[in-house]
C-alpha cells in the first residue's frame, strides 16, 4: 500500500508547533489531545526541523519528583528552556510516495520507535513540509489484522 | 584472582551499601567502602592471593574517564547562559574558598609526607577539597520536596563546581610532575592544550561516527573505545586524561546539538557501577594504621574544606547580589563529597613518586567522605530547612489546589 493510501485509510491529526514555544504549551497541545504522543517543530516554512515526545516533555516538567539526577538532568531542571532547546533535529521522515512495506523494513523503523520513543511517524513533500503522520497504533491494528485474515483464509 | 575480586567487591558493595541504607538509613557509599575494606590485602583479599592494589590503576583511569566525560558534557553554552551570574559566582566562590583554605591550612602545617615535600600534599588535598557529590544533595532535596532560590542555585552549583574541580586537580597533576617553575609552564601548557585538541578531535569523530549507528549498544561501544582510546594516548603523550574526557564531553554535545541524549544515556546508566567501583576500590586501600596515626590530619581537612567554602560560597554570592536566603547557606548545604573526590585520590595511586602520599590521601577523603557523607546531610539538611524551602515542593502543588 502507498503512504498516499495509508493516510486516507488511517487518517491521524499531526500535532505541531514552533520551535519558540514553551515546554508548558507543548504539553497542553499533547495533553488536548487524547491519541497525541509526539509533537513536530515547524520551521518557519512549514518544515518538520524537529520531534518532541510526550514522554520527554513529561520527565522534563516533572523533574523533581525524580530521586536522583544525572549532571545533564540537573542542568536542564533548572534551565527549562523552549521546545526548540530538547527537541531531537534528526526526525526520520518518509516519502509520501513511498511503499509501507518498504517503510517498515528500511527505515528501521521498529528500532527508532523503541529508542527514540517515536510513535508517529510524520508524513512529508519534496520541500519537507509535513503532510501528515503515520500513527503506531494504526500499523500495529493493521499488522493484527492482517494476521487474523490470513489465518482466516488458511483455515 | 583480581577478576573474582572485582565481582565479590561489586555484589558485596551493592548488599552492604543496600542493607546499611534500608536498616540503620546510612548513605549506600558507607556500606561501598566497607566491602571494600573487608576485601583488602591485610583481611580477605590476602586469603584470595590478592597481595597489591596495582591492577586496579587502569580501572580507575578508564572509569574516572567515563565521570569526566559525563561532567563535560554536563551543560551546554546556552545553558551556563542561563544559569546566571549568581550561581557562576557563587560556584567559583565556593571553590576558591575550599582549595585555598586547605591549600594554606596544610602548607602552614608543613606536613611532609616521605616522598613528597609538604606544598605538594597541600596542593594535592585543595584541588580534591574543591569537588562535591550531587547524589546525596539531590537525594536530599527530593526527599524534603525542597524548593525555592537556593535549591535552584544549589543544582546549579553542585553540576557545575566538579567541571572547576576537575580542571584544578588536572593542572595541579601536571604542575607537580615538572621538577621545577620554568619546565612547568610549558607542561601545564602542553597538558592542557592537548588534552583540549584531542578531546575536540574525538568529540567530533565520535558525534559523525554515532549518526551511522541506529542502536544504542553501538553507541555505547564507540563512546568507551573512545573515552579508552583518549586515556591511553594521554597516558602515552604525556597530557592530561582528565581534561581531555571532560573536552571529549563538551564537545560531542556541542556538536550533537539537541541530539545528545543517545551519546550520554548510555555512559550515565554505568555512572553507579562507577562509584560502587571507586568507594569499594579505596576501601581496599583503606589502612586502619594510617588513619588512626593521621587523626588529626583528617579532622583538619574536614574542618578546612568546610569552613573554606562556606565563606568562598558566601562572598561569591555576595558578589553577584544574590539574596541572604542563598549567601548564607550555599556553602553549608554543599558539604557531602563523594566518588569524584575518591576517584581522583584512587588516580594517584598511579603517579609515579607518589606511592605514600598517595596511600595517605585516599585514606584521608575516605574518611573524610564518610563524615562529609553522614554530617554533610544533616548540614545539608538544616541549611535548607533555615532557607525555609523544605516542603515548598509539597506547599505550592497544595496552593494550586486550593486555587
Amino acid at each position: 500500500m502507498k503512504i498516499s493510501e495509508w493516510l486516507k485509510t488511517y487518517p491521524a491529526n499531526a500535532l505541531t508547533a514552533a520551535g519558540e514555544c514553551s515546554l508548558e504549551d507543548a504539553a497542553r497541545m499533547l495533553l488536548d489531545d487524547p491519541e497525541g504522543r509526539d509533537l513536530f517543530v515547524l520551521d518557519a516554512e512549514g518544515r518538520v526541523c524537529g520531534h518532541l515526545g510526550f514522554w520527554h516533555v513529561a520527565t522534563l516538567l516533572l523533574a523533581e519528583l525524580r530521586p536522583t539526577h544525572s549532571l545533564r538532568q540537573l542542568i536542564e531542571r533548572i534551565t527549562i528552556g523552549s521546545v526548540a532547546d530538547h527537541m531531537d533535529d534528526q526526525v526520520m521522515c518518509v516519502g509520501i510516495d513511498e511503499d509501507i512495506e518498504d517503510l517498515l523494513y528500511q527505515h528501521d523503523l521498529f528500532q527508532q520507535h523503541v529508542e527514540r520513543r517515536v510513535e508517529d511517524i510524520p508524513v512529508v513533500d519534496e520541500q519537507h513540509r509535513l503532510l501528515g503522520v503515520i500513527r503506531l497504533s494504526d500499523l500495529l491494528r493493521d499488522a493484527i489484522n492482517n494476521a487474523a485474515n490470513k489465518a482466516e483464509h488458511t483455515d | 584472582m583480581e577478576i573474582l575480586l572485582i565481582g565479590l567487591l561489586m555484589i558485596s558493595g551493592l548488599t552492604l551499601g543496600m542493607l546499611g541504607s534500608y536498616l540503620f538509613h546510612v548513605p549506600r557509599v558507607v556500606g561501598y567502602i566497607l566491602a571494600g575494606i573487608m576485601f583488602a590485602p591485610d583481611f580477605l583479599g590476602g586469603a584470595l592471593g590478592v597481595e597489591t592494589t596495582e591492577w586496579t590503576r587502569p580501572i580507575v583511569a578508564v572509569t574516572l574517564g567515563v565521570i569526566a566525560y559525563l561532567i563535560g558534557g554536563a551543560a551546554t553554552i546556552s545553558q551556563l547562559r542561563q544559569l546566571g551570574w549568581t550561581i557562576a559566582s557563587a560556584t567559583l566562590g565556593k571553590v576558591t574558598g575550599s582549595f585555598v583554605a586547605v591549600l594554606i591550612g596544610f602548607s602552614l602545617l608543613d606536613v611532609a609526607v616521605a616522598d613528597v615535600p609538604a606544598w605538594t600534599l597541600a596542593l594535592l588535598l585543595a584541588a580534591i577539597a574543591t569537588t562535591t557529590a550531587p547524589a546525596a544533595i539531590v537525594a536530599i532535596i527530593h526527599q524534603y520536596r525542597a524548593r525555592g532560590p537556593l535549591t535552584t542555585a544549589l543544582l546549579g552549583m553542585v553540576a557545575l563546581d566538579d567541571v572547576l574541580a576537575l580542571v584544578i586537580f588536572s593542572l595541579v597533576l601536571a604542575a607537580i610532575d615538572s621538577s621545577s617553575f620554568t619546565t612547568a609552564i610549558p607542561a601545564i601548557i602542553w597538558e592542557i592544550f592537548a588534552a583540549i585538541g584531542f578531546g575536540v578531535a574525538g568529540g567530533y569523530v565520535i558525534e559523525r561516527s554515532a549518526r551511522y549507528l541506529p542502536e544504542q549498544e553501538l553507541k555505547l561501544a564507540v563512546l568507551l573505545g573512545g573515552i579508552i582510546l583518549l586515556t591511553g594516548l594521554a597516558e602515552a603523550w604525556d597530557f592530561s586524561p582528565l581534561l581531555a574526557a571532560m573536552a571529549l564531553g563538551f564537545s560531542v554535545r556541542l556538536f550533537a546539538g539537541s541530539h545528545s541524549e543517545p551519546l550520554f544515556r548510555p555512559l550515565e546508566q554505568l555512572q553507579e557501577v562507577v562509584f560502587i567501583l571507586f568507594f569499594t576500590l579505596a576501601g581496599l586501600h583503606f589502612s586502619l594504621t594510617v588513619v588512626l596515626s593521621h587523626a588529626g590530619l583528617i579532622v583538619l581537612y574536614f574542618l578546612l574544606r568546610a569552613g573554606g567554602q562556606v565563606v568562598g560560597a558566601m562572598l561569591g554570592a555576595r558578589l553577584a547580589g544574590a539574596p541572604r536566603v542563598i549567601s548564607h547557606n550555599v556553602g553549608l548545604v554543599m558539604l557531602p563529597q563523594g566518588g569524584v573526590a575518591i576517584g581522583m585520590a584512587l588516580m594517584l595511586t598511579s603517579v609515579p613518586h607518589l606511592e605514600d602520599s598517595a596511600l595517605l590521601i585516599v585514606n584521608i577523603v575516605t574518611a573524610t567522605t564518610l563524615l562529609t557523607e553522614t554530617f554533610g546531610a544533616v548540614a545539608t539538611h538544616f541549611g535548607l530547612a533555615r532557607a525555609g524551602e523544605l516542603g515548598q515542593a509539597a506547599e505550592a502543588s497544595e496552593k494550586k489546589e486550593i486555587t
